[in-house]
């Protein structure tokens, strides 16, 4: 078999709720020269404003798999779409180079990731490269309170678009990004007008490849400044470190009361409904870092992560992490979707590098004291 | 042995009455005579034998039904919106063709361009079979299988339940039972004059092709390290009985697997690209394709039972005469 048709086809998930500007960002994607062609997934077949010759539609088909796995809840028409798709490529001439796939506003990010996980065919031949979600600037902080997808959405993302920033203020953008990174310590936020994203911050960015987890900061994950999708808001500078340091992994309420960035602006508090007394506070997501600076014992926390995502995995959306574990020079990294994970021995620490554990929990109901207490009796 | 070698994907291979026929992903349908014609704009997702055994009926993803002879091809049905046409059979018996649309099953009459029938279901279709007598229609679908009369307008279907995602159907030889592959490694089986069901697992991966052979007595099927034989003896079907498996090799899967009521060979495709054909009865296996390769992506047996069409995955394909 020739490497065109050999090699599986990187899949981009983009979700996000009506209005987001899903379909603009689409769009944008289709249109530039970028000498790629997509096939396009979307919710609602005939679904007008695609500028694509390959569009598909599919009809959310969730199902659960006989397999006792309350996890493995898989999208049926993603396995026969994507099978579908497949049997236009052939060696040498593909009819795509990548799949986007569109998910509506009230879509489970997670049957649509597991897919890629859970069915052979579709494993085979696809891999699952990213999830981005879209969030409007204005609308977003509304959204997380009333709808548990949304929130979900958020939670589940490798890359959150932060879209329609000329229509909030700079403070009211301050609190969203900080209310999605506590839901989401991971992906990193950029912030765009009309989607205007670029590319390489939404396709190819290998969320759920262990070769690119090189890198987490769990207090912090926005990229470093200068560094593509960096998020400019008061974490550039050093003055409010502290905070997020520490009032941050304590108190994850804090995020939306009390910070001293936050200007006690009326407006802000009409508009996204957050505040001293906001009603935001008890978001049922969040994401929970955890680090340890002395080396691991390998077979302990192999145990002790394989019983975490047995029980909670349910709850746990998405996990990622690098290991330092005893005894060995290469680092253990390891990536989760609800129950489903995958990890492995990677390159060797640097020998000027500091060699500490870190990982990302994010989920429903995380009990933060006890996942910290049960990562740090890994210790050798 | 003759071969081809396709610049697109075969998605199918299958006999009419005169020789074998490919269908390819860049929506073009290869008669093995070096007939070819471009009929679909997209990919060829599902094929059969035209009921009149000239020529084939393919559904495609441009949402069109074409029925291709060696000097002509015809539309003869279209999907509502264009969506995908998944699944598709045909009946010699009453002449009646029957594909699935989305959540809808059609059914149209080679004999009767005005005749169609529209019938819904509450989720996706992924496969369609006739009864052996061309009258009901069975479906495979999330949650279990559906029965339909061909021809009569309203109805409510007869339900076949069973949980999970069912994603084939075929039905016996002697129309007793119907028996679905399904997402989770299994066949699930019903024997329709009690709905009584068949749970036939134990399988290392999907199953994606069964055929009955030897009459009916055994139903063939790819997704193991054999091939898995069901014995359909008697009318209590394979319930209480064991499969057997010939082939077996550690190294390889069966990807596809085809044969014939009437005969008793059978034929299967390995994902290693090897091909053979076998009497169950016997002993041995006949490599048809001995040299390894892509896998197997389609294959088929003649309904003489004398040669064997295959296809892999990288676009080479055969026609091999047992004499």
């Amino acid at each position: 078999m020739t490497d065109a048709v050999a090699a599986k086809i990187p899949v981009t998930v983009l979700t996000g709720y009506l209005g987001a500007g899903k379909t603009t960002l689409l769009n944008r994607i289709l249109t530039e020269d970028h000498g790629k062609r997509y096939a396009v997934i979307v919710n609602e077949f005939g679904e007008i404003g695609i500028d694509n010759d390959l569009v598909v539609g599919a009809d959310e088909d969730v199902f659960e798999m006989n397999n006792g796995c309350v996890c493995c809840t898989v999208r049926g028409d993603l396995i026969r779409v994507v099978a579908g798709l497949m049997k236009r490529q052939r060696p040498g001439k593909p009819a795509f180079d990548a799949i986007i796939v569109e998910t509506t506003g009230l879509a489970d990010p997670g049957p649509v990731a597991q897919t890629f996980f859970v069915d052979e065919d579709v494993k085979a031949k696809t891999r699952l490269d990213s999830v981005t979600t879209l969030v409007d600037a204005r609308h977003v902080m509304a959204r997380l309170d009333d709808s548990r997808e949304a929130r979900e959405q958020v939670a589940f993302a490798d890359r959150i678009i932060l879209n329609k920033t000329d229509l909030a203020s700079e403070p009211e953008l301050v609190a969203v990004e900080q209310r999605l990174r506590a839901l989401n310590p991971l992906a990193p936020i950029t912030r765009a007008e009309r989607a205007n994203v670029p590319l390489d911050q939404v396709l190819g960015l290998g969320g759920f490849d262990l070769e690119r987890i090189l890198d987490i900061n769990p207090e912090f994950a926005n990229p470093a400044h200068g560094e593509a999708g960096h998020v400019h808001d008061e974490h550039c500078g050093h003055d409010h470190h502290d905070h997020h340091d520490h009032g941050h992994s304590h108190d994850h309420h804090h995020h939306d009361h009390g910070n001293p960035d936050i200007p006690d602006n009326p407006d802000t508090v009409s508009e996204s409904g957050i505040g001293p007394r906001g009603h935001n506070h008890a978001d049922d997501i969040k994401g929970i870092s955890l680090s340890l600076d002395r080396p691991m014992n390998g077979v302990k926390f192999t145990a002790w992560l394989d019983q975490l995502l047995g029980q909670q995995g349910q709850n746990i959306l998405r996990a990622k992490g690098i290991i330092d574990v005893q005894g060995e020079d290469r680092r253990l990294v390891f990536q989760a979707v609800h129950m489903i994970l995958e990890g492995d021995l990677q390159r060797p620490w640097g020998p000027d590098e500091r060699r500490w554990s870190r990982a990302v929990f994010i989920g429903r109901e995380l009990d933060e004291a006890q996942l910290r207490a049960g990562f740090e009796a890994c210790a050798a | 042995m003759t071969t081809f070698t396709f610049d697109a994907q075969v998605t199918a291979a299958l006999f009419d009455d005169t020789g074998a026929v490919f269908t390819l992903g860049d929506g073009s349908v290869r008669f093995e005579d070096g007939v070819f014609s471009e009929v679909h704009e997209g990919a060829i997702l599902c094929a059969t034998p035209h009921p009149s055994g000239d020529g084939i009926v393919t559904g495609g993803d441009d949402g069109k039904v074409i029925w291709s002879r060696r000097d002509q091809a015809g539309l003869l049905a279209t999907s509502e919106r264009g969506q995908w046409i998944d699944a598709i059979d045909a009946s010699p018996e009453t002449r009646l063709i029957a594909f699935s649309h989305g959540r809808t099953l059609s059914v149209i009459d080679a004999t009767d361009a005005d005749f169609r029938r529209d019938f819904q279901h509450e989720r996706s279709v992924s496969g369609v079979a006739f009864d052996p007598k061309g009258r009901r229609i069975a479906t495979s679908t999330y949650g279990g299988a559906a029965l339909w009369l061909a021809r009569i307008k309203d109805q409510k279907p007869t339900k076949l339940a069973w949980a999970g995602s069912h994603t084939g159907v075929i039905f016996s030889p002697d129309g007793a039972f119907v028996v679905t592959t399904m997402q989770d490694q299994q066949l699930h089986g019903w024997r329709l004059k009690d709905a009584k069901n068949l749970r036939m697992g134990g399988y290392p991966s999907k199953v994606r092709s069964m055929a009955f052979l030897n009459k009916g007595q055994l139903l063939a099927t790819s997704g193991a390290q054999g091939a898995v034989l069901w014995p359909f003896i008697g009318a209590n079907g394979p319930m209480g009985r064991e499969a057997t498996e010939i082939g077996y090799d550690e190294g390889s899967l069966i990807a596809l697997v085809a044969a014939r009521p009437a005969h008793g060979v059978l034929a299967a495709g390995l994902n290693d690209g090897r091909v053979w054909l076998a009497d169950p009865a016997g002993q041995g296996l006949n490599f048809l394709k001995a040299e390894k390769g892509a896998p197997i992506a389609a294959l088929a047996l003649s309904p003489d039972g004398r040669r064997v069409a295959w296809a892999d995955d990288d676009g080479l394909a055969g026609v091999v005469g047992l004499d």
